[in-house]
């Protein structure tokens, strides 16, 4: 079997799959990504929704996204042991060593520090590759085209500012 | 606590549309074609930051480009319905700042970070463990991020924007995304 999908059979199962999410017969909503985290540190801290409006206006997109991401731990799960055979323990990616360093603390310490600002910076904006990008492009939205010129720009000028442009050839 | 994770099914369940197998479907087709495209690698993400990959933007328009015109037609003929963002300057502006910052460092995002994890990627779970933090962060501070976020500015959309011709903004808009994701030249980094 093709260890790797091309990126235009990709592009068309992913429109293929948001329309069917989108359907009424799939489940009549936009698929997103982001809400859940808010929602599981909820659960994970055992904060009253009572207390958090947060909490309470994140309770049925966060259990809905939830419950697709068990699908998606799955399915990625099974497709890297079956089909892509990439499945395997690791504390660092190949580039970061080329481009970055290699150091795993350095590794470990910006991966917990972009995660944290990655949720923040999605819960601000409302949304994140998927909902903003996916979904909310697909509909035309406005706010989703905002979203993603700024993240666009500045994802651009982070990779410029934080790697080295020429690899290191230690291996 | 395990009440509480047990009645996120119960949640879902009670959604209008949709059961909790067809959730569950729809995560399972997301974690294959993110796995099987290898769109969730570092070397895509941080790799398209350094303008050394290319995939994630082409199939990225591309699913944007077929999308869009397949909804519009699939809203037109009753099957489903928008579900548009609104507009909140602070939130979408600072909050687009501080995710593409994290995106490219983390060569993560909140979707295919979980597919990572999947695949046995240690340093991803760590950057879970931040986005946890983050999320429990954002809920205790909720009425002060409001303030960043702003006031609401409605729901515009394309359709809203050019009305009378929402049809042919759709399309012009869709094969327009479709183009781009064709020309963009196909750079990869390798990942070994």
């Amino acid at each position: 079997m093709i260890r790797k999908m091309p990126w235009w059979l990709g592009g068309i199962f992913m429109a293929g799959l948001l329309l069917f999410a989108f359907s009424y017969i799939g489940a009549g909503r936009p698929i997103g990504a982001s809400t859940y985290v808010p929602y599981f540190a909820g659960i994970l801290f055992n904060l009253d929704p009572k207390e958090y409006p947060y909490l309470q206006e994140v309770h049925n997109a966060g259990a809905w996204e939830g419950v697709m991401l068990l699908g998606a731990l799955a399915g990625g799960f099974l497709t890297s042991i079956f089909v892509t055979k990439t499945f395997k323990f690791t504390l660092m990616p190949p580039a970061w060593k080329k481009y970055k360093n290699d150091s795993v603390k350095s590794r470990l310490i910006w991966s917990f520090v972009s995660g944290f600002l990655l949720i923040i910076g999605a819960r601000l904006a409302g949304g994140c590759t998927s909902g903003h990008f996916l979904s909310g492009m697909s509909q035309g939205a406005i706010s989703s085209m905002i979203f993603g010129g700024v993240v666009l720009v500045t994802l651009l000028i982070t990779g410029k500012l934080f790697y080295k442009s020429e690899a290191d050839d230690v291996r | 606590m395990l009440d509480r994770i047990l009645s996120i099914f119960t949640t879902v369940g009670q959604e209008p549309h949709g059961s909790v197998w067809i959730v569950l479907l729809i995560g399972f087709i997301f974690g294959v074609i993110v796995q099987y495209t290898r769109v969730a690698e570092f070397e895509k993400i941080a790799g398209f930051a350094m303008l050394k990959d290319t995939v994630v933007p082409k199939m990225l328009f591309l699913a944007i480009g077929l999308a869009s015109i397949g909804l519009y037609i699939m809203v037109e003929m009753g099957y489903a319905e928008y579900h548009i963002k609104p507009v909140i300057l602070g939130g979408l502006i600072v909050g687009g700042i501080l995710f593409g910052i994290g995106m490219a460092i983390f060569g993560k995002c909140p979707g295919t970070g979980p597919v990572s994890i999947a695949e046995g990627r240690i340093d991803v779970m760590v950057g879970a463990a931040g986005g946890i933090f983050g999320g429990l962060f954002f809920t205790l501070y909720y009425d002060k991020f409001k303030m960043i976020m702003g006031e609401s500015l409605g729901k515009p959309t394309l359709n809203t924007i050019f009305t009378g011709h929402e049809g042919l903004s759709i399309l012009v808009f869709g094969i327009g995304l479709i183009i781009i994701s064709i020309i963009i030249p196909l750079r990869e980094l390798d990942d070994k």
